[in-house]
């Protein structure tokens, strides 16, 4: 459609674009920049570093213990986890059409409106009591749990949109309903299960909320709670902060670059098809 | 059908479809439900999170609640976030994903740049932006002063009067690339024909733009709307991690107060109170939201 917009409109646009760009790239420039600067140059914010001081990455790992590996060992199975269930709770409300199923939807859709606040005292108590307080697997527990409604949400409407020809052949052909669920739908959601994969990385990842309430020792602490611990301190050493935000922001910032396709055509896919 | 085989006078697929769904309401009763109900409960004691015995106060810690400034203060505060994030983050992201959309070269690049900030913990949003705003020699501070706007320059977190706007010029950093990327979805999902068939009948790309875009965009707007009312009542993160509700609790929502009271003062059947006013206002606030959603399921059902 470029074609037919007068060029004047065109550059025009271009202009916001570029500063607009130039508005989002600034604050990452500037973490960038400050996480390879000495402790000296670090107030010239505009400069770029003299030379790279990369020990500023050092005493980032110190001071964050294994919480990075913490990170990583609750977001992965976390993640396999709550996808998981949202599919296993999203295939039944695909395929059936009676009352019972749209109720049970709607019940396991009200939990995307609470928000988490609500529950965490009573949450702090439960999982002391079954005593998973400040372990990884609890972690895994809490997410997978409080994922099922969104997931259930994304994975419903994703197998929605698989045609239901496919369902009835396999059935047919003398497919059980649990043998058609792992052996064809969950290979053909592929782009579903990749989205809402992103999506979850992310939430996981980044959530600080649980973390701060359920975790409280360098065995289990995430790298989200230690880079909190880190800036609560009266002088901030930004030089190692930026280090550790710019550790902290890769992981899951290299999952959206590299799936993004897949991301854009699993939410179109789980919502507006 | 074949293999269809009857227990308890049901369809053995029924039976499946219910065996698979025995996990998923398990875990919603007991990670919902169940604390919804106790945060209830506890909110009508007196309760230090430690004592065997509540004490029963029946609807105390609501009236206190309602009568004291900093509640009132944070409330007052989720509902500008709510306005806020419906307003800013939408607008601004519909309007670079409607600029975008017009065919412009490195398109793919801008898509990366407008989304990336959105991949980023809180935390390090609140690390960054605390450095972006440092009063004396930050970076808005040190470009202010490079364009002779120095004498403006602020304590953008300091100051109890600002602190709020200048957590919101963050969180317009990180979730405008959300909207972009779910209205820019959008926009590349309406068929052309629509638009060609408007320019044709003599409509300007302004006219294009409000009566046939926008329009079809109602699904993604819905996506958009709904989530970030959702997170203006979920809000704590950002704000817990910049100003852990500071400078002198200006800067507080409902549920980094919760938080305060409920672990840092162990006032639990105060600080369930809060929760539950919080359930209530996500409730009303919420609603049209579900009921919109509700409609759209049975929509697609009807395809």
């Amino acid at each position: 459609m470029a074609p037919t917009l007068p060029q004047r409109r065109l550059v025009a646009s271009y202009a916001v674009i570029l500063v607009f760009a130039a508005l989002f790239l600034a604050p990452l420039a500037l973490a960038l920049t400050t996480s390879l600067k000495s402790p000296e140059e670090i107030t010239r914010v505009l400069s770029l570093p003299l030379s790279l001081h990369v020990q500023n990455y050092g005493v980032a790992f110190a001071e964050m213990g294994r919480s990075f590996l913490n990170s990583l060992l609750i977001t992965a199975p976390a993640v396999v986890l709550s996808i998981l269930i949202g599919s296993i709770a999203g295939y039944p409300l695909a395929m059936t059409r009676g009352r019972g199923g749209k109720i049970a939807y709607f019940i396991l859709l009200s939990g995307m409106l609470v928000p988490f606040q609500i529950v965490q005292i009573p949450l702090f108590f439960m999982i002391h009591a079954i005593g998973l307080y400040d372990t990884i697997p609890g972690m895994w527990l809490v997410h997978t749990a409080y994922a099922v409604p969104f997931c259930t949400f994304f994975m419903r409407n994703f197998f929605s949109s698989v045609p239901r020809s496919m369902y009835e052949a396999a059935r047919i052909d003398g497919c059980t309903v649990t043998g058609y669920f792992w052996r064809l739908l969950m290979p053909a959601s592929a782009s579903g299960l990749a989205a809402l994969a992103i999506i979850q990385s992310r939430a996981i990842w980044n959530d600080l909320l649980f973390a701060m309430t359920l975790t409280s020792s360098d065995s289990a602490r995430p790298a989200t709670v230690a880079i909190a611990g880190f800036t609560s301190g009266t002088q901030v050493e930004y030089g190692p902060l930026m280090a550790a935000t710019i550790v902290s922001t890769l992981p899951v910032m290299l999952a959206y670059l590299a799936f993004q396709k897949s991301f854009v055509r699993g939410l179109l896919g789980g919502s507006g098809k | 059908m074949a293999g269809v085989r009857s227990v308890f006078g049901l369809p053995r697929s029924t039976l499946a479809f219910g065996a698979f769904l025995a996990l998923p309401v398990a875990l919603f009763l007991i990670f919902f439900i169940y604390p919804i109900v106790s945060t209830v409960y506890i909110s009508l004691h007196d309760w230090n999170g430690v004592a065997p015995t509540m004490r029963f106060v029946g609807w105390r810690n609501y009236v206190t609640l309602a009568t004291q400034p900093r509640f009132l203060h944070a409330l007052a505060n989720n509902l500008s976030w709510l306005v806020f994030m419906l307003v800013c983050p939408t607008g601004l992201g519909l309007l670079l994903a409607a600029l975008l959309d017009r065919g412009i070269r490195g398109e793919r690049v801008f898509r990366i740049v407008f989304f990336l900030p959105f991949t980023i913990p809180a935390v390090a949003v609140a690390a960054i932006w605390r450095w972006v705003y440092e009063p004396s020699g930050g970076l808005l501070t040190t470009v202010m002063q490079l364009v002779g706007l120095g004498d403006h320059a602020q304590n953008w977190l300091g100051d109890p009067r600002i602190v709020t706007y200048s957590l919101m010029g963050a969180v317009l950093w990180w979730t405008t690339g959300f909207a972009f990327l779910v209205f820019f979805a959008g926009l590349r999902n309406i068929p052309e024909e629509f638009i060609e068939a408007a320019r044709i009948e003599g409509a300007t790309p302004w006219q294009v733009f409000w009566k046939v875009r926008f329009p079809l965009l109602w699904p993604s707007t819905i996506i958009v709307l709904g989530i970030f009312a959702i997170d203006s009542m979920r809000l704590f993160d950002v704000v817990w991690a910049t100003t852990s509700g500071g400078p002198a609790y200006a800067s507080e929502v409902l549920a980094t107060q919760m938080y305060d009271v409920a672990f840092g003062r162990f006032r639990m059947g105060q600080a369930s109170a809060i929760s539950v006013y919080l359930l209530g206002i996500a409730a009303v606030i919420i609603m049209p939201y579900i009921y919109a959603m509700s409609r759209r399921v049975a929509d697609s059902e009807a395809e």
